[in-house]
């Protein structure tokens, strides 16, 4: 049988804007001849294809470009060079919590994300039910999110991410926080979706947490894919780079 | 589990997502204080008895406190949505570095809190100038025009404001010490024609200073706003919505990287 085709990467380049010395002061002191902008290349040139179903761990050393990478996937930035063709709804889980208002209720918050992240109203009501019953928050969701631990935030923001079977999730460094009993049940969360034919991008440091739900594996290094392949393999590789 | 349809990445509904982020503004302005809306109407209301009480007799005009009421309410709205929109990128730096989401859904919907708050503003405040001698007409009703030519132009001003500040966070503080200096540049409290003749000219380079006529002529002259007003608010307002579109766009792809 084909495989169908999720998501699409060629030759993805990505540069940050860096302000050089960061200050106008020196810029016009120089009559502009210091330049007011620094590039820094952060993705050199990208290639990756992602079939549907499929999950995908992504390893690397910090600055390696990973979260970078699932920004352009996630549709959050858009590569300086390059083609990225993604089919299907992505949910990014980052950094959990990033988005909440912290004087809003958390009920007013999946309002809020719910939205931000692409679910009409209907949609939105028609999750309410597995969101409340998910993050296990029950009345703590007419709390101002202020008063949450971190460990809540993570409920909530997981919760709201996963609602309404997305067909990529992406997951970035974020499943260490909450609870033991909140992880496993994100684990399970994350193993649904996978079986109902989603796909999955993960980054974490632990190899252990990518064994665990990747078969493929792909290593960045200095912003292009250094190896793919075997979630094994590339596992070792990417320890050896410490070595 | 219901399994919902969703299509890819984008935002099913932008008007939605405005209308929402501008509910949450709304909400957030007046959270967690007592007074609420009143704060909204404080600041024009001691603004407006400090010039009653000193430049009351300095200018011999008619109904002075419709006369300056007539331009500082639309003054407030002026400065009040610009300083939102000017840090509203800022403020959302998590969201957009989070999520996939247009970065101009925040000055956007900065401005419709802001309109809403005018909107409610205006009903306090129409007793006000009633009270002072506000004759109601057909007229009055061009504030609606009025009141969708300045926002065009108070958004497009800021979005610029609002891009520059992402990079340099001296715009931000540039523009909150300069908008006293244009506050008492702008013909509120003062009739223009008390000014030396070479420098009203400098005054009407200005453009709030045409916006605040068009109002005056409504509120405080009962009567059409003058043609030449109308056709220099109105290019105003296109002029700096179209640049300040053009001028965000350009720039929102380095917003990422300064966040």
């Amino acid at each position: 049988m084909e495989k169908e085709i999720l998501i699409e990467a060629s030759n993805i380049h990505f540069s940050f804007l860096l302000q050089n010395q960061a200050s106008i002061k020196q810029y016009f002191l120089s009559l502009g001849r210091k330049k007011l902008f620094l590039e820094k290349e952060v993705l050199r040139g990208i290639d990756l294809k992602v079939y549907k179903g499929e999950s995908v761990g992504l390893l690397g050393r910090n600055g390696s470009g990973k979260s970078t990478f699932l920004r352009v996937l996630a549709g959050i930035i858009s590569p300086d060079k390059g083609k990225i063709k993604v089919y299907g709804r992505v949910a990014p889980v980052m950094a959990l919590g990033v988005g909440f208002e912290m004087e809003m209720t958390g009920m007013e918050n999946i309002k809020l994300l719910g939205s931000l992240i692409g679910m009409s109203k209907k949609e939105i009501n028609h999750s309410l039910d597995y969101i409340k019953e998910f993050s296990e928050l029950g009345d703590a969701l007419d709390m101002q999110v202020k008063r949450y631990s971190s460990g809540m935030m993570a409920r909530l923001g997981f919760s709201i991410a996963t609602a309404g079977n997305p067909d990529i999730l992406i997951i970035d460094e974020a499943l260490a926080v909450g609870d033991k009993g909140f992880q496993e049940k994100c684990s399970n969360r994350i193993k649904e979706i996978k079986n109902n034919g989603g796909t999955l991008l993960f980054v974490s440091h632990s190899i252990e947490e990518v064994k665990k739900f990747c078969s493929r594996a792909v290593l960045l290094n200095n912003g292009v894919i250094e190896a793919d392949g075997d979630v094994n393999e590339i596992g070792e590789k990417y320890l050896n780079i410490f070595q | 589990m219901e399994s919902l349809n969703y299509y890819s990445g984008r935002l099913k509904s932008y008007y939605e997502v405005v209308g929402t982020v501008a509910m949450r503004n709304v909400k957030l302005r007046y959270k967690n204080s007592i007074l609420g809306i009143v704060w909204s109407l404080l600041n024009p209301l001691i603004y407006l008895l400090i010039f009653i009480v000193i430049f009351r007799d300095v200018f011999d005009l008619e109904n002075y406190p419709l006369f300056i009421l007539s331009g500082l309410v639309f003054w407030t709205f002026f400065s009040g949505t610009s300083i939102q929109i000017l840090g509203s990128i800022l403020d959302s730096g998590g969201i957009l570095k989070s999520l996939s989401v247009p970065p101009i859904i925040f000055p956007l919907s900065h401005l419709i809190s802001s309109i809403i708050n005018l909107l409610l503003m205006l009903i306090p405040f129409f007793i006000l100038m009633l009270f002072f001698g506000l004759q109601l007409s057909w007229n009055t009703l061009l504030i609606i025009p009025g009141i969708v030519l300045i926002a065009l132009f108070t958004f497009g001003f800021s979005i610029i404001l609002c891009a520059f500040n992402v990079f340099f966070r001296d715009v931000s503080m540039f523009y909150n010490t300069i908008l006293p200096a244009i506050f008492y540049l702008t013909p509120i409290a003062y009739p223009i024609d008390n000014v030396p003749p070479n420098f009203q000219i400098i005054l009407k380079l200005n453009p709030l200073f045409h916006f605040i006529s068009f109002f005056r002529d409504i509120l405080y002259y009962n009567r059409i706003p003058q043609l030449g007003t109308t056709i220099i608010t109105l290019g105003l307002a296109i002029v700096f919505t179209i640049a300040g579109l053009y001028i965000f766009k350009s720039l929102k792809k380095g917003f990422i990287s300064h966040l």
